[in-house]
């Protein structure tokens, strides 16, 4: 029972944080440069850029991410590693340096990202200036996300497979 | 002046820059 809990739980983090990263990295690729919005394709709802970043926001990546956080936490409590990843202590240093960066991608969508996006959105009322302004802070956020995704992998990599760092 | 975040290519480099300085970091704190 043990062995399938803890495998629920390896698969749920991999499932999740592919959902996760993967919405990140595809955005990467449909927008490599930055492309600032314009006004009009703001106040035009029915804009084709305003229909897409409409589109994108499904939440499924928000709570993919919480998914993802819990199941990693759940996995190092089980295996009694929580106490020493945490403290960054010896073999357990490199997973604790990886939920340390897991944790910060987690709250910046949490919030910076999301409630920035519900303004840009329209659905937090603001004006046209505070949402281009938004749409700025948005994509500054993801990029972060974007960026720590790389070290974040490194460390879950090495912390499984161990010896190198 | 541009951030490094507005192109694919500085998000990776910053990345790959980030990994490197932190690898160093936790090998000099195993040693």
């Amino acid at each position: 029972m043990d062995m399938l809990l803890d495998l629920t739980l390896r698969w749920a983090h991999f499932i999740a944080g592919i959902i996760w990263v993967g919405h990140n990295y595809s955005s990467v690729v449909q927008r490599p440069s930055w492309q600032p919005l314009r006004a009009e394709e703001l106040s035009d709802d029915r804009s084709p850029r305003f229909q897409a970043l409409l589109n994108r926001e499904h939440g499924f990546f928000r709570w993919a991410s919480v998914v993802t956080w819990c199941a990693g936490l759940l996995m190092l409590w089980r295996q009694g590693w929580l106490p020493g990843a945490l403290a960054l202590q010896g073999g357990l240093a490199p997973i604790g340096v990886g939920m340390y960066i897991g944790t910060l991608m987690m709250l910046n969508v949490w919030l910076v990202l999301w409630p920035h996006q519900k303004k840009v959105l329209g659905l937090v009322p603001a004006g046209i200036d505070e949402r281009l302004r938004c749409s700025r802070i948005t994509h500054l956020s993801s990029r972060t996300n974007t960026m720590l995704s790389i070290p974040l992998l490194f460390f879950m990599a090495t912390g499984s497979n161990g010896g190198l760092l | 002046m541009r951030h490094p975040y507005d192109t694919a290519r500085g998000t990776i480099a910053l990345g790959v820059l980030l990994t490197l300085v932190l690898a160093a970091l936790v090998r000099l704190l195993a040693g």
